[in-house]
């Protein structure tokens, strides 16, 4: 019962923030609302028993890729746009694209033997130390370190890039 | 291991329902920082997605993927921004639709 309430609960809150985040006009309380976004994600994640995923996408997401994009957001002083939607026929096909978008996923969701969604047997019983950052570690470190390495230099190269692209200058 | 758990399917639509909200976002809005965080929005949505998979079929695999989309997803936020902000300078906005090079 109390799972129910929470995830009705988060599911609301992240579903109004997003809507917020596409539609609000002042650009600062869209990344705020994102991040109402992010955090009631992260509650959702602990509801799934992925506390570790939930840590990250605080302080991660929530934390360090919103505070890049406010940060950006103050310094460019974007003046406020009349009409913050693109005009004309583009948005009509936006959204029509966005109906299509909807009723595909929510047709994969719900059908029975297309997606996973329908008749499943419940969920089999997980063992204790199930998304814990000791149980992710060790198979990230063994199973997937080729991808990890592969990430730091990922990483790496974001970081050259943006100094390279904030030093350089356009004439 | 919990009965009064939500379904499996009750996350798929909620991840359905926030990617097509960032779809919405990346195709009506004219900001590129708007646009960007519809990306985020999407992202999210698929991670998500990963996350209740995992749950249902007992395995940690999609947690790895999750940290793998966030990786990826703070690369691609600094890139961005920074090619955001060399716009920016050049031409004095952030609309997308005002970025015309290519266009001839």
């Amino acid at each position: 019962m109390l799972e129910t309430v929470l995830f009705s609960f988060f599911a609301l809150t992240s579903v109004v923030c997003a809507l917020g985040v596409v539609f609000h006009r002042n650009p600062v309380h869209c990344a705020l609302l994102l991040v109402g976004v992010l955090l009631s994600l992260s509650g959702l994640f602990i509801l799934l028993n992925a506390q570790f995923i939930a840590a990250l996408q605080v302080i991660v997401y929530a934390g360090a890729i919103m505070v890049l994009f406010l940060f950006v957001l103050m310094l460019l002083n974007f003046r406020q746009d009349p009409d913050v939607l693109t005009p004309g026929a583009a948005k009509g096909f936006g959204f029509l694209f966005g109906l299509l978008v909807m009723v595909e996923l929510l047709w994969t969701a719900l059908s029975p033997n297309g997606g996973e969604g329908g008749g499943l047997p419940a969920a089999p019983p997980l063992p204790a130390d199930f998304g814990s950052p000791a149980a992710i570690g060790k198979i990230l470190y063994t199973t997937w370190l080729f991808p990890f390495e592969i990430t730091s230099i990922l990483l790496l190269v974001a970081v050259v890039g943006a100094v390279v692209l904030a030093k350089r200058k356009f004439a | 291991m919990n009965a009064m758990m939500p379904p499996l399917v009750a996350y798929q639509i909620l991840a359905g329902i926030l990617f097509t909200i960032g779809v919405v976002g990346v195709l009506v809005r004219r900001s590129a920082l708007i646009i960007f965080m519809s990306i985020e929005l999407m992202l999210n949505a698929v991670n998500l997605s990963f996350v209740a998979f995992s749950r249902q079929h007992g395995s940690m695999d999609g947690h790895i993927f999750v940290f793998f989309v966030m990786a990826v997803a703070a690369a691609e936020v600094a890139i961005g921004l920074a090619i955001l902000v060399a716009i920016f300078r050049k031409k004095e906005t952030a609309n997308v639709d005002d970025v015309h090079l290519l266009k001839g």
